[in-house]
């Protein structure tokens, strides 16, 4: 009778003590929960580095007022569920100030509870609309421009170069892929362009053949890209080509980095693309001597950084700035947290960005690129556009 | 009727590499009566193993490929050694249970070994598109054909016409007489899964020179279904041709009606035609005709 | 140690709590599981609710697969139905959650109908291609029915309410999961003692002599897919209801798999085993995940390689309990308690 007792007993005891606190100490505490595995970890991985390094470095230059800040990372799968459960064992368990999502989805999820319950500054991955409100969620922000406001960047662009002129979207049949869709419908009619087509595919496609067809068939003359990264972007270049299509291609955030331009060589003549942040090889901008240098201690191994891993560092840029300004208005906390960031006006970030203004909880800034086939980089074609 | 010509003359090519990688799933069928599910998979690695052997250590490709399909060998007999042959005698759902649970296991495997990372082939094949004149043929899906039909007349005639291929049908055909006959049933086993990795690996090296290698790679394997479904689970022929016929048939769909229902439906034609033919004859164009009716 | 313990009449032999001490142990496992909301915090309490929906889901698919021997591989498509249906119930027709919750249960099971009558009329491997192409099938209008469903933008369903309460934190929430857990549990085990039950037994194992026994295979086997539709459905609406906000990425084809895994790992054919099965693949990412923080914190770049092994790790668990312990984790609960009934005599 006793043997049969201890072992369920134990169990219980053992679930107990399981779920019971942890003790705080005294740092500035960032949770995040990043996708370095799943379907986005190709990005997922220099996220985390990126926001990490920024992190890391502000505490080599004296942290926030001296205090150190403490990076908590954990795996979100890029799956709503895994990822809502990391953040909220990451909340209970180490009780951070600062907390960034890995995906839309999550971020849809949280926000409610991060509005009532939590109360923690929070960014993410994502370039939603729906995540920068600061009427409905003042503690959620996106790091940049949405993906409509980059859509406007570059139809505003087209409407200046050939006025009324054909347009088309291409898109993958998900979240990312659609979010911007509707506005820039919109902004079509407004600027008096005409959108002729609409095409969607899947990310990895085979064959994109009939959507490309159809792109001949309405005549499209400008086609931008939303929701992929890579594939099947080149191959819908590389067949428009084929078919004899004339068209020029324009990618947002995700779409304008140098991998792609790698996989099209001379196909990339002509291709646009609307990035927010600086590239790795601009040694111009004066943050990259340090993001080289550190990245040449701590990550010797690695040679490039790509746009995600820039995302994630501008994010950390601005997570430290808010931590101080908060320290500075007296406490550390989710709500002197949402002051400060809707005290940033025209900070510098070196370069990064041009110096950043906060508006409705985003970023409304973003610059056109030229893919130059020779070099196999972007080079910048217009200044620093500011949306809204 | 021009954009029509172009999307068939597409299709045709891109159901031809369908039907390679229907065949990795049928070989291993029509020998030991499993759905390999881990089929998908098994492509990613074929396209990373010839990347890493192309890039890394700088082969040329010929080499490189026959490299590859010695992998895809060992691969498979090392799967129905040290798996499948502990499952014999277990029911059908525990076989494409334990392919399912292979599947995450190399899944998580490729990932740790080659990062998530997206990459691409160096230039294999010669870029220009082929020009019939009515239609053009992209360079990717063209060279995939033609590496489809070739691996396709290969296997074909090793099964018409060597002792081995003689061998393998006996088995499928009735696994009693085949060993009183003196055949060892576990090495047609094993080369079946041997030929249907080969076959996957191929096709994926084939789909990552038209798209691109990633560890999500394998996910067109699934669609791939509906091909073997259409040809019967056991027809080689049948998948050829259920691969051609899938591969015009998804085109046309997505051509009329992605306006109509907003895109994606590319996607979604192989799984509603699946199930059409489910309800109308299971076995498919050439399956055999054993399945009971309830 | 338990002896003398035989039973004289069919009635006894089928009772499904045979002794006092059985009996005693459950209710006291009944108040652990009441007492726990008011000891753990928010993330133990998330888990907990989690687990609630997958048990609900891994008892449809196991009366399904573990009774009936009928392979699914859609079984997310069909939880997302009942999400998707409560979810539309609640915000566009205000229905409460209470109607909106079997409603959720009934649409999804028409959907297995749906599904079914096709598909069951052929065997083994056929149908289990036919899930998985369901599955697809339904991802796709998720998506596209706009109209319906906004697509891939979701819905954002209100907290249920009782009365004057509203259940919107996980504490709240995780009596509202256990007490529909329960209920499911209770109708699930009473029903494969019972005559529809013991069919879809008499069907997995030898369905041309339950044919000529008089039993209706496709009429029964339709049942058991309606039923395990029914329970993915609910288990699909609760859990919307529960994370608020229902959108199609939620219900993929690995959600599939990862059911079966439940059943499988857990023991076919076992209610107990479902319920194992449930808490054994919600945990084992969890405990994974805690371990991988633990070993990031101390040695950082072996951190970054564990994080992936997750995947293997799942598949590895499939493999081996498939090839090593088919009967699953029941089975290794009844050979523990055979060990200690029969103790010195346990062999």
């Amino acid at each position: 009778m006793q043997r049969r007792l201890l072992i369920p007993v134990l169990a219980m005891v053992a679930v107990l003590i399981f779920t019971s606190q942890s003790i705080a100490e005294e740092v500035v505490k960032v949770g995040a929960v990043q996708p370095v595995t799943g379907r986005f970890a190709f990005a997922g991985v220099h996220i985390n580095a990126g926001l990490q390094d920024a992190l890391m470095i502000a505490n080599e230059e004296g942290g926030i007022n001296g205090k150190k800040i403490q990076y908590i990372m954990e795996d979100g799968t890029y799956n709503v569920d895994v990822a809502v459960a990391a953040f909220k064992r990451i909340m209970s368990r180490d009780n951070p100030v600062v907390m960034y999502g890995e995906s839309t989805g999550m971020g849809k999820a949280v926000a409610p509870e991060i509005k009532e319950r939590y109360k923690v500054l929070y960014s993410s991955t994502s370039f939603s609309s729906e995540l920068a409100n600061a009427a409905d969620n003042p503690f959620v922000f996106v790091p940049g421009p949405t993906y409509s406001d980059m859509f406007g960047i570059l139809l505003k662009y087209i409407a200046q170069e050939k006025p009324g002129a054909n347009v088309a979207f291409f898109y993958s049949d998900t979240e990312f892929g659609k979010d911007p869709v509707p506005y820039g419908r919109e902004m079509c009619k407004k600027l008096g362009l005409n959108l002729v087509a609409e095409e969607v595919a899947k990310v990895g496609g085979v064959d994109v053949a009939s959507q490309v067809l159809d792109l001949k068939r309405k005549n499209a003359e400008f086609v931008i890209f939303q929701g992929f990264v890579t594939s099947p972007v080149d191959a819908v270049i590389k067949q428009a080509r084929d078919y004899g299509l004339k068209a020029k291609f324009m990618g947002t955030h995700w779409g304008t980095h140098k991998m792609l331009l790698d996989k099209l060589g001379p196909l990339a003549e002509g291709y646009l693309g609307v990035m927010p942040y600086a590239f790795y090889y601009q040694d111009e901008v004066p943050i990259m001597a340090k993001i080289k240098a550190w990245n040449k201690t701590h990550h010797p191994e690695v040679e490039y950084r790509p746009t995600s891993y820039m995302q994630g560092f501008f994010t950390g840029q601005v997570f430290v700035e808010c931590l101080k300004r908060a320290d500075q208005m007296g406490q550390i906390d989710g709500e002197t947290l949402v002051k400060a960031l809707q005290s940033i006006k025209d900070v510098d970030v070196g370069g990064m960005m041009a110096p950043i203004t906060v508006v409705n909880n985003k970023i409304p800034m973003g610059r056109v690129y030229k893919a130059n086939v020779q070099k196999g980089i972007f080079e910048p074609i217009s200044d620093w556009i500011h949306t809204d | 009727m021009d954009i029509l010509l172009q999307v068939l003359v597409t299709g045709i090519a891109t159901g031809g590499v369908y039907g390679l990688i229907a065949l990795g799933f049928v070989l291993i069928y029509k020998a030991t009566g499993i759905l390999n599910l881990a089929t998908g998979i098994f492509m990613t690695l074929g396209a990373f193993i010839c990347l890493t052997l192309l890039t890394h250590l700088g082969l040329p490709f010929w080499f490189a490929f026959i490299a590859t399909v010695g992998f895809a060998i060992l691969l498979g007999i090392a799967v129905e050694r040290l798996v499948l042959r502990q499952l014999i005698g277990e029911p059908i759902i525990s076989v494409i249970m334990v392919t399912i649970g292979l599947s995450s296991v190399l899944h998580g495997l490729t990932h740790v070994i080659w990062s998530p990372d997206y990459r691409s082939f160096p230039e294999i094949f010669p870029p220009e598109p082929l020009n019939l004149g009515f239609a053009v043929v992209p360079s990717g899906l063209l060279w995939g054909f033609i590496f489809a039909a070739v691996s396709m007349i290969v296997f074909i005639s090793i099964f018409k016409f060597t002792r081995t291929g003689v061998a393998m049908r006996a088995t499928a055909s009735d696994q009693q007489a085949a060993q009183s006959m003196g055949i060892s049933v576990r090495w047609v086993f094993a080369l079946s899964w041997s030929f249907g990795a080969a076959a996957a690996f191929i096709g994926g090296i084939v789909i990552g020179n038209i798209s691109g290698i990633s560890i999500y790679l394998g996910d067109i394997g699934l669609k791939v279904l509906a091909v073997i479904i259409l040809g019967g689970l056991d027809s080689i022929g049948g998948a050829i041709l259920g691969g051609l016929i899938i591969g015009m048939l998804e085109n046309l769909a997505g051509l009329y009606l992605d306006p109509l229902v907003g895109g994606g439906v590319k996607g979604v034609a192989p799984f509603l035609i699946l199930v059409l033919i489910i309800m109308i004859r299971p076995y498919g164009l050439f399956g055999k005709k054993i399945i009971e009716r309830v | 140690m338990r002896c003398g313990d035989f039973k004289e009449s069919y009635i006894k032999d089928e009772q499904i709590f045979q002794s006092l001490f059985v009996k005693f142990w459950l209710v006291v496992f009944i108040l652990f599981l009441f007492v726990l909301p008011f000891m753990a915090d928010p993330y133990v309490m998330y888990i907990a609710n989690l687990i609630g929906v997958a048990v609900i889901a891994a008892i449809g698919l196991n009366i399904l697969t573990g009774f009936t021997g009928q392979i699914s591989l859609g079984h997310a498509a069909f939880a997302g139905v009942g999400g998707y249906t409560a979810a539309i119930l609640m915000t566009r027709f205000d229905l409460s959650f209470w109607l909106a919750l079997p409603c959720a249960g009934i649409m999804a099971a028409l959907a297995g109908l749906v599904i079914g009558i096709p598909s069951l009329r052929v065997k083994g491997l056929y149908l289990c291609i036919a899930t998985l192409a369901a599955q697809f099938i339904f991802e796709f209008i998720f998506i596209h029915w706009e109209s319906m469903t906004h697509g891939i933008r979701g819905i954002n369903v209100p907290a249920p309410t009782l009365g004057a309460i509203v259940i919107d934190t996980e504490k709240k929430f995780y009596f509202l999961t256990l007490g529909i857990a329960v209920l499911a549990v209770g109708f699930a085990r009473n029903l494969v003692r019972s005559r529809v039950g013991r069919a879809f037994v008499a069907i997995r194992d030898r369905d041309l002599a339950a044919e000529i026994m008089g039993i209706s295979l496709f009429r029964y086997k339709l049942t058991a897919f309606a039923i395990s539709s029914f329970y993915a459905g609910m288990a699909g609406a609760l859990w919307v209801c529960f994370m608020r906000i229902v959108t199609p990425e939620q219900f993929p084809f690995h959600l599939s798999i990862q059911y079966l895994a439940m059943v499988i790992v857990g023991g076919m054919g076992s209610i107990l085993g479902s319920i194992f099965g449930a808490v054994f693949m919600t945990l084992t990412p969890e405990l994974l995940n805690v371990i991988s923080g633990a070993v990031s914190k101390a040695y950082p770049t072996l951190g970054q390689l564990f994080i992936p092994m997750k995947e293997v790790v799942f598949g590895t668990l499939i493999v081996v309990f498939l090839i090593f312990e088919p009967l699953g984790l029941a089975e290794i609960w009844r050979r523990i308690k055979a060990f200690f009934l029969l103790w010195p005599f346990s062999y």
